[in-house]
């Protein structure tokens, strides 16, 4: 019998985020300048343009409701890009998953690495977002150092999500309807732009089966220092839905890959 | 007796109701250079892919090192090398770290990698592209790139499939050199090609495929000198010729005709110089059959497709 070195679980899981870190790097200026940017952007033209309009809400100003919410869809939107069309343009142009799955890598060792840097991608993002609204002002407690690990669950989530439907779709153009249709009404009933009591009553309920009104609830509660009972539902549904999605998105794209 | 390394029995692999692999029996024994020829869509990719465990066979028994690939894969795939058909480089990424990347899929450390990489890019003529983007490459330089990236980690088995396709002459032989010193070190190779040249130059076994089944399969010049004749005369047929005139009584040869192109073939030499002459044949060609005599005689001349 001959003798075979394969690496170890962690190990493949572990190149493939290197991977994919590498390629990010590469490009970090063009590649960081979002994060840091589009808050400010988005504070300057909704928080303080129509903030001065609001008075407080939730008990906070306008400014600091947003800013609070932005740490958690920022690490949604990074995920979503980064498993759709990164991993759709991977899979179709660069054939980059055929030289992945001739290596001793399996299906779920590159697809797990991948959700994995997404992960990574929203903690650095929601810790981006985090620097500029703290030195904005909008940040009260020594708790927002946490804001990020959920920022970085959170783009798990939707990392896992979008890759759902990246193993499903045929053309590029589809994501479309997931971004606009899915991605972009989650942003708006998640609670960022307008506390979800003061929805319609359908919507509220809606909302409470979208993961980034449970990120921004909890992100907001340790920004400001104060938690409720509900952080504690919030938790338990990321924790739970976490490890669903993400082996169903495994599960869906090897059935799209392996034939 | 030398090592069986790969042995397949009654491998089958259809997709959606389609055979693409119907049934195909073979073994390969180590330090050979096993060839798999046949048309676009014989089904040689798909053999190669079970091979190295991307795609799961449907019926039938494969043993590489008597391992299977649904129980052991990761150690299948960790002493295989895979060539594939389209360079699947990563575009991002230089020659070098293309290298490093790969080599860490393999779960090798850098005290390792660095001196292997060194060593296969001069072996592979590379050394001023190191720090190339891979867009810069030319497309022999791709693929000579795409060869020493499957051999980082050592293989045992070597899998080409169609190597030089689509590379001129010059990169081609440059290939078939590095491929031939390869294979005396003592690498089994699997090589998938649509060139007969380079079968009958590089295989010690080859089996001819067709619409997912073997048709032939043995040494390549074997096969050549027990089912053709060993010479072949090729000629035009034009308005004052028919391939009748050539069927008709001549027991020593056999005539094929395809469109206007006709091919007599027969064992000697100095019968078909006669009856060039006979006929006054000016525009001839009389040459010794090859393989790709064989293999368009087994798969037909015609598209299938």
């Amino acid at each position: 019998m001959i003798e075979i070195h394969v690496p170890g679980f962690f190990q493949r899981v572990f190149s493939i985020f290197l991977r994919h870190q590498k390629c990010y790097c590469k490009h970090l200026f063009s590649n960081g300048f979002p994060p840091f940017v589009e808050p400010i952007v988005f504070l300057a033209a909704i928080g303080i343009g129509l903030g001065r309009h609001i008075d407080n809400i939730a008990g906070m100003k306008y400014s600091q409701f947003v800013a609070s919410g932005l740490v958690a869809s920022t690490a949604m939107f990074t995920a979503t890009f980064e498993l759709t069309y990164g991993t759709y343009v991977r899979m179709e142009f660069e054939n980059i998953y055929d030289s992945i799955l001739s290596t001793p890598i399996s299906i779920f060792d590159a697809f797990l690495g991948e959700i994995l840097w997404a992960g990574a991608k929203g903690f650095f993002f929601s810790s981006a977002v985090l620097l500029v609204i703290s030195l904005l002002g909008f940040v009260n407690s020594p708790f927002c150092v946490f804001a990020p690990f959920i920022g970085g669950a959170t783009a798990v989530i939707y990392g896992a999500l979008a890759l759902i439907i990246t193993s499903w779709v045929k053309d590029i153009n589809t994501f479309n309807f997931y971004i606009t249709g899915c991605c972009t009404p989650m942003f708006f009933l998640s609670g960022i732009i307008l506390p979800i009591n003061e929805l319609p009553i359908i919507f509220q309920k809606i909302s409470y089966f979208i993961p980034l009104t449970h990120s921004v609830n909890i992100i907001r509660s340790l920004l400001l220092g104060s938690f409720s009972y509900s952080v504690f539902y919030d938790i338990i549904f990321l924790a739970v839905f976490m490890p669903l999605c993400v082996s169903l998105a495994i599960l869906c794209i090897k059935k799209r890959l392996i034939v | 007796m030398a090592q069986i390394v790969i042995k397949a029995k009654n491998l089958s692999k259809s997709y959606n109701g389609f055979n693409s692999v119907n049934g195909i029996d073979f073994e390969v024994e180590s330090s050979q250079c096993f060839g798999f020829l046949g048309p676009n869509g014989a089904g040689k990719t798909t053999t190669m892919k079970m091979i190295y465990c991307l795609s799961p066979i449907t019926e039938g028994e494969l043993k590489i090192y008597d391992m299977t690939p649904e129980k052991c894969a990761a150690k299948i795939k960790s002493i295989i090398g895979v060539v594939p058909q389209d360079n699947n480089l990563d575009p991002q990424l230089t020659v070098g770290e293309n290298l490093v990347i790969y080599a860490r899929f393999f779960g090798l450390p850098p005290n390792l990698y660095k001196p292997r990489i060194k060593e296969l890019i001069s072996f592979m003529e590379l050394d001023k592209k190191m720090d190339s983007p891979i867009r810069e490459l030319s497309g022999g330089m791709k693929r000579r790139l795409v060869i020493l990236r499957a051999l980082l980690h050592n293989p045992r088995i070597l899998i080409l499939d169609e190597p030089t396709t689509g590379l001129d002459p010059q990169v081609r032989h440059l290939i078939w050199e590095k491929l031939r010193e390869l294979k005396s070190s003592g690498v089994t190779m699997l090589l998938t090609t649509h060139y007969l040249e380079e079968a009958s130059q590089l295989c010690d076994q080859l089996v001819i495929m067709d619409k997912g089944r073997i048709l032939m399969a043995g040494n390549p010049h074997k096969l050549v000198a027990e089912h053709l004749s060993k010479y072949v005369m090729e000629l035009s047929l034009n308005g004052n010729l028919c391939a009748d005139q050539f069927r008709f009584d001549r027991p020593k040869c056999y005539t094929e005709v395809y469109g206007s192109r006709c091919y007599v073939y027969s064992d000697s030499e100095q019968f078909l110089s006669l009856t060039a002459e006979e006929f006054n044949l000016e525009s001839k060609l009389i040459r010794n059959s090859t393989l790709e005599d064989l293999f368009l005689k087994l798969t037909g001349r015609g598209l299938s497709q």
